[in-house]
Parts: structure tokens; sequence; C-alpha cells
């Protein structure tokens, strides 16, 4: 295998890796945020309380 | 004729939506300060962070504009042997996610930065000396940033270079505003934003570099212009750099504070694997990536390349000394206004010459470091002005959208990381009494606003040794060598004392910083092993000759069935 063909293979890798779960964390990062906004305004309730 | 200046065709539209990205970014920032109760609120969000968000803080944090154009650099100059750095990192993350190494018992001791981590295992002055190397060394290094990062913005959006001064001030005051009032809940939520608008950038760059270079263009540029170099990173890098990469690497994804945050402020240990073992592929994108927009615009520009010929003087010296006088007076022009089509064969030429001639004549060495060190020069800034060339309006603003996002969370990040060392393990440990939260809340805060201060005037005076990938490197590999190997030994080896660890800071440390004394003239994996060897060498020599006192054997003594839970 020359070197011209691994590292168009690791850069197809690199590139597809990288597009493919950045769409998975756009789409799942929300539902974890809401849901770290609700155990801080839990903690802050029973803080108070 | 000399090719034409290069004028970006940023205009009020791009400056409108990298405005609105900023505000949108601030708004939700500042929002989010009703959340910060606690210093643990502050430093580590309460513990709280998912995966998916824990995956986008860490790559925000470690992606800024700083990271793509010193891997561009690093692209333009090695070629893709530059890539391996991107398959070490691969492979690190993939190990510590697998095994928890080191970061499962962090982790599970509940600590907020590393070095206390120092205090239960080796006491109180392990601790203020290692918080205090981390905040020296990591200034150092966060000290370069803004002004490379003015000099990328003020490429891409037509800023005159008179006002880069101001340009590095408006975006640390915006990183300072909500990292100093929101803390790490700000960050989460903030880095979350930002790393869709860093995402989106980095793949319209890299669909842009493609469809105007493509794959072959790359290929043909390195094979044409780097003399047989650029393909096997072994030859061209050596064995030496590559083991000092895998160590640092090791040290940067287990102890480097701003990670080691990340891996604190996860739910528990298993969402703190599984992020290692989700980043490890991001972050073989943020080193690869970059390298290829820069192995693009190396294409580009010698694709606009002017021929040139060497002067007509009477012997090569003579030659040398010629076209590194017409250098002298045009390169910088040249730089500012993206004429890099006429400077980049004349330092190509110069190297070649003096490349040959330095058997003969010893004084052409001086000419191929000057040359090498140019084409460092044209490296660094060769990628923004092919943004600039190849980008149209409305594109370019989405791209500076992204690369502020992308710039100011790693600001943010690396404020909290640092100034929470200096806070909580210099000033707290020396104040000699134990002080209230809301205390140690203000005086982190206010150590952020001095950290900006610092980093403002380190940008404006300090001149880089080389290339800025090495600097980088170099700055962080002053602590972590030794940061590393007293966490490790620390954890897994009972006789490790607190002599040791103190020798292996103070030997690691001064043999890193070998490589910032241009005198010395050490190159940067020599400096970088030296560091390993000599706390290495520190740590077990101290550890041998004064063993631990019984104190030492607090949380995180190594051992059979030691229990680590504080």
């Amino acid at each position: 295998m020359s070197w011209a063909f691994f590292w168009l293979t690791t850069f197809g890798v690199a590139f597809g890796v990288f597009s493919l779960i950045s769409l998975v964390i756009a789409v799942r990062g929300v539902t974890e945020i809401r849901e770290l906004f609700s155990a801080l305004e839990e903690e802050r309730r029973r803080k108070a309380s | 004729m000399s090719p034409p200046a290069i004028v970006s065709p940023f205009s009020f539209l791009d400056g409108a939506i990298a405005a609105l990205s900023l505000l949108a970014t601030l708004w939700i920032g500042l929002r989010v300060k009703r959340y910060i109760g606690t210093i643990e609120d502050y430093l580590v969000a309460n513990r709280g962070m998912g995966l998916y968000v824990g995956a986008a803080s860490l790559l925000s944090t470690e992606v800024g504009i700083i990271t793509y154009m010193y891997q561009a650099q690093f692209g333009f100059v090695a070629g893709f042997s530059a890539f391996v750095t991107g398959l070490i990192t691969l492979g690190v993350c993939l190990l510590v996610g697998r095994t928890g190494f080191v970061i499962t018992r962090l982790r599970e001791m509940q600590i907020l930065t590393v070095p206390e981590y120092f205090e239960r295992r080796y006491g109180r002055g392990v601790r203020v000396m290692a918080g205090a190397l981390m905040a020296f060394g990591g200034s150092l290094n966060l000290g370069i940033f803004p002004i490379i990062e003015a000099r990328f913005l003020a490429v891409v959006t037509g800023i005159p270079s008179r006002y880069l001064g101001w340009t590095m001030a408006g975006l640390l005051v915006i990183a300072l505003a909500y990292t100093a009032l929101g803390g790490m809940v700000s960050l989460i939520v903030t880095n979350y934003v930002q790393y869709v608008f860093l995402a989106a950038g980095t793949v319209i760059v890299t669909l842009a570099c493609l469809r105007r270079v493509g794959w072959s263009g790359m290929v043909g540029a390195v094979e044409g212009h780097m003399g047989g170099r650029g393909w096997n990173p072994i030859e061209d890098l050596g064995v030496g750099f590559i083991l000092w990469q895998v160590l640092l690497w090791i040290a940067l994804m287990t102890v480097w504070q701003s990670v080691a945050m990340r891996t604190f402020s996860t739910k528990d240990t298993a969402v703190g694997k599984k992020m290692f073992t989700l980043t490890g592929f991001l972050f073989l994108g943020r080193a690869i990536i970059p390298m290829v927009w820069g192995i693009s615009a190396l294409a580009f520009f010698w694709g606009r390349a002017e021929p040139v010929a060497a002067p007509a003087a009477g012997t090569k010296l003579a030659q040398m000394e010629q076209l590194d006088a017409r250098l002298g007076e045009t390169f910088r022009r040249d730089l500012d206004e993206g004429r890099l089509g006429r400077a980049l064969p004349q330092v190509d030429l110069l190297e070649r010459l003096a490349r040959e001639e330095k058997a003969a004549t010893p004084e052409a060495a001086r000419f191929e470091d000057a040359a090498r060190d140019r084409r460092g020069q044209i490296g660094l800034v060769a990628m923004p002005w092919m943004l600039a060339a190849i980008l149209p309006t409305g594109i370019l603003g989405l791209v500076v959208a992204g690369m502020l996002a992308a710039s100011i969370s790693t600001y943010a990040g690396y404020f909290l990381g640092w100034s929470s060392i200096i806070a909580q393990d210099v000033v707290a440990p020396l104040a000699g009494r134990e002080l209230s939260s809301r205390f140690r809340l203000g005086l982190t805060r206010a150590t952020v606003v001095g950290l900006t201060v610092f980093i403002m005037i380190w940008s404006l005076v300090y001149d880089l040794p080389g290339p800025a990938y090495f600097y980088l490197q170099v700055t962080a590999n002053l602590f972590m060598a030794p940061t590393l190997i007293a966490v490790v030994g620390g954890l897994y080896w009972r006789r490790a004392s607190a002599t040791g660890a103190m020798l292996s800071f103070l030997l690691g440390a001064a043999a890193s910083l070998t490589y910032l004394v241009p005198q010395l003239k050490l190159d940067v994996a020599t400096a970088g092993n030296l560091s390993w060897a000599l706390a290495v060498a520190g740590f077990v020599i101290g550890s041998l000759l004064v063993p631990p006192s019984r104190s030492e054997a607090g949380p995180g003594a190594g051992g059979e069935g030691q229990e680590v839970r504080s």
C-alpha cells in the first residue's frame, strides 16, 4: 500500500467520522442540556428549602 | 509582474452573521449564570455533564482558531507526514477510553483540579509547586493565542493589521465576560452551541478545499515541492519526535487541566470513559482536517507562483546573499498582502541553494535556517489567505462565525482551567487557612481577569522561536511530563515520595525550557524527550533516596487493594 493511499484513507475516515459524530452531538446534545438544567434547578431548590 | 494582492470579500452580511453568532453565545452564557451557587457548580458543573455535551465541550475547548492555524502550518511545512500526530491522538484516546487509565481513579476521588490530588498523595508543597508550574506553562501556552488568532481574523475579514491589538482585545473581552460570570455551566452550554458552529465551519472549509484544490492537487504539491519529503513520518519527523508525541498525548488526555476538568465534570466514570472513546475520532479530525487545509494552501499558492531565477552573481554564496536581501525588502509586505505566490518560490530557491552549498560553505547553513523560518511564517498565514481567496461572501461569514465560536470557547475553557489552578492550588493553599466557597469563587473570577491581562501583554511582546505547533507543545510539556509521572507514580507505586515528585517537576520543567532558549539550539523532540527522561529519573531517584513519610500514604497511594475514594 502506498503512502498516498494510506493518507487518503486516513483523511477519509477522519473527515467522515468527524462529520457523523458532529451531527449526532448536535441532535443528542439538546436533551442532555435540558437534563443538566433540570438537575441544577432541582439542586438549587433543594439547597434553598 | 508580481501576483495580485488578495482582497478578502468579507462584507457587511458576513460581519452581521459573525456578530449575531457572538451575541447569541454571549446571551446564552450570561443567562445560565443563575445556576451558579457553589465553587463545584462553577468549576465542574456540579458533576452533571452527559456524554454528547461532554464531547462537544471537550472538543470546543481544544479547538480554536489557534488549533486550525498551527495544524495547517504543520501540514504546510511537513505535508502528509504531519498526519501521524492525529493517529497518535486517536490511539491515545482509545487507550484511555477503553482502560480508564488514570482518569477513572482521579474521577473517583471527586477532586476539582489535578494538583489537588498531589496534596492528598504527597503533601501541600507538591500541590503548590505543581500548581505554580502549571499556571506558568499554561499561561505561556495561552499567551500566543491572541496574536495568532487576530492575524487569522485580520486576513480573513480584511481588518487592517494596525488593528490587530484591538481585535485581540475584543476577542478576549467577550470570552472573559461569560467565563468570569458563568463558569463551567456557562461553558458547557455555550460550548455545545459553539461546537455546532465550529463543526459546520470545519465541514464547509474542507469541502471548499476539496472543490478548489482537490486531493490530486494536494498530492501533486507535496510530490513536486517538498523535495521527496512529506510522506513518511518516520523519515521526516524522526522516531524521537513520534515517541515524544505519544508520551505528551497520554499526558494531555489524562492530566491536562482543561481536559481533566471535563473528566471531573462527567456524571460518572463510565460516561468519562465513553467520552474519550467518542472524542478520539473527533481529535483525529481536529488534527488531520486543518492539516489538509494547510496542504491545500501549499498547492493553491504553488499554483499561483511566479517563476524565480537565481540572481546573477559569481558564487552560490553571493547568490544567496542577494536573494536573502531581496526577500528582506519584500517578504513582510508579501505576507501582509497575500502575495504568497511571490514569496514562496523565492524562499524555496534560497533553501535549495543553501542545502546544496552548506557542505562546501558552512556559512550557507545560516541561509537555510532563515529560509526555513520564512517558510514557517508563510505556512502560518497561507491557510487564512487561501480562505480569503476562495470563499464567497456569506459563506465567509458562516466560517468566521464558526472560527470565532471555536476560539472563544477555547479561551473560556483555558481561562477557567488555569485560573482554577492558580486560585485553588497556589493562592488558597498558601493562604494557610480554609477559604470559604464564596471567597474561592471570587478569587477564581479575579484570576480570570488577571490572566486575560497577562496573555494580552505576552502576545504583543513575545516572538515565536519556531513553528507555533512546537512552541505550544513545549510549553505544555513543561509541566505535563512531571505531572503525568507524579500522578501515575502516586497511583501505582507505593514508594513514590514528595521528594521524587518535587525533583521530577524541577528537572522536567527545566529540560523543556531549553527549547525556548534559542542559543542552546536544541530541537523540539530532543528537548521534549529530555524533559520526560529527566522527570522520570528525578522521580525515581528522589523517591528511592527519600522514601515517603507516613502522612504521604494518603488516598491514591499505589499498591494492592488500595481504596482511592475520598
